[in-house]
């Protein structure tokens, strides 16, 4: 009886598939699969972010941070996962920025995308 | 055996020859911990190499770790015996915490171990202001009840007050002391929450030494929430995606969860 009471309560908040925690990394293939239910972030120098960026990418990094994320914010919506790019596997500025939107601004549903751009451009082709 | 003698004598004359005339760079420090002040835009560090050998040292490249760190040479070349520096400057940007950057350095000395260094920059930046959460929201049609956004401010700072203003007239925001010293608690109330809005809060210092320094918050009312669709549609695919990989996450209908 108590695990049929606890079935029903928790009905919503099961993980039926492979959870995939909010802290980890997650695939090119991953992030696309999601479709249209992704923000993605990018958390590259405005430079890199004008030459080319994943398309509807929003820029958000840690150079202008008390510039840029009031206006990310704007445009976050919370059913939708968000996930945080930087140059490649060996950059770091995803995770900073990905750190700080689930501490400073208390998202959740933010990922890192393992490989950064360099990983996207590969799929891409 | 004395053949092999004299050709292992003369071995060890060439490589003490060779050891004799070879460059090398000499750092006076490879890491460097800087305590940027407060406020301040930049953190700069000198790193000073001194050229020890006896022929002239090339650098090949010098390369920092993120595009927020840049590192200059005086000169391409260093003169046995001359001394010089390598400069890095990290500009802070908005970053926070501890910050480890690194400045790669080639040079052409022929012992690879010795042809690159890496420097290491670590600078602490304390914040002159912590805001939390930087965003407020209500679920379109919820109360619209105030929410808190916190505000500790550097004790080295001495800001005894903060003025904060709305970007638009969709949202109030009213500021009281925390309870905590040096602590605000930023009340902020929609109006309405029946339609869509969205606002900046900036938050400035009363702090002269830091009137620059003007810091922002978002606060917004959400579009309604999708109507529900057929279960193959992908809207309620997703819906439920965000369900399973996040127990935390309300479903879009419920009110919005204290934050």
């Amino acid at each position: 009886m108590p695990a049929i009471g606890e079935a029903i309560y928790f009905r919503n908040k099961v993980p039926w598939q492979s959870p995939i925690p909010a802290s980890e990394l997650v695939t090119v293939d991953q992030a696309r699969s999601w479709g249209d239910s992704v923000i993605w972030v990018d958390a590259r120098p405005d430079n890199e972010f004008e030459r080319d960026h994943i398309p509807g990418a929003i820029l958000l990094n840690e150079d202008r941070w008390n510039e840029l994320l009031p206006q990310f914010l704007g445009q976050w919506s919370p059913e939708k996962q968000v996930v945080v790019y930087c140059s490649a596997q060996s950059c770091n500025a995803s995770r900073e920025v990905a750190k700080r939107l689930r501490e400073e601004a208390q998202l959740k549903n933010v990922f890192v995308l393992d490989g950064g751009w360099e990983e996207w451009l590969k799929n891409k082709r | 055996m004395n053949k092999n003698f004299l050709k292992l004598i003369g071995i060890v004359a060439l490589t003490a020859l060779a050891q004799g005339a070879r460059s090398e760079l000499k750092w006076e420090q490879t890491s460097v911990d800087l305590k940027p002040a407060l406020g301040d835009k930049q953190a700069v560090a000198h790193f000073k190499y001194e050229n020890v050998g006896k022929t002239p040292v090339h650098f090949k490249s010098v390369h920092a770790s993120c595009g927020c760190t840049t590192a200059q040479t005086q000169n391409e070349q260093v003169a046995p015996g001359e001394k010089g520096e390598i400069i890095a400057t990290f500009n802070i940007g908005g970053r926070t915490g501890t910050q480890v950057k690194t400045v790669t350095v080639q040079t052409d000395d022929p012992d690879t171990a010795l042809a690159t260094t890496v420097l290491t920059l670590k600078a602490v930046i304390t914040p002159l202001l912590e805001l939390q959460p930087a965003l407020v929201y209500w679920q379109n049609g919820e109360e619209p009840k105030p929410k808190i956004i916190t505000a500790k401010a550097n004790k080295d700072a001495a800001i005894r007050k903060l003025d904060v203003a709305s970007s638009s007239p969709d949202f109030t925001a009213k500021v009281d002391a925390g309870s905590a010293p040096n602590e605000f608690k930023i009340s902020v109330r929609p109006r309405d929450t029946t339609k869509a809005v969205y606002a900046t809060l900036s938050i400035k210092p009363d702090s002269p030494a830091n009137a620059a320094n003007i810091f922002a918050v978002a606060a917004r009312v959400l579009p309604p929430a999708p109507t529900a669709a057929p279960a193959s549609t992908p809207a309620i695919k997703s819906t439920l995606s965000t369900i399973r990989h996040d127990l935390a996450t309300p479903a879009p209908t419920v009110a919005s969860p204290s934050q």
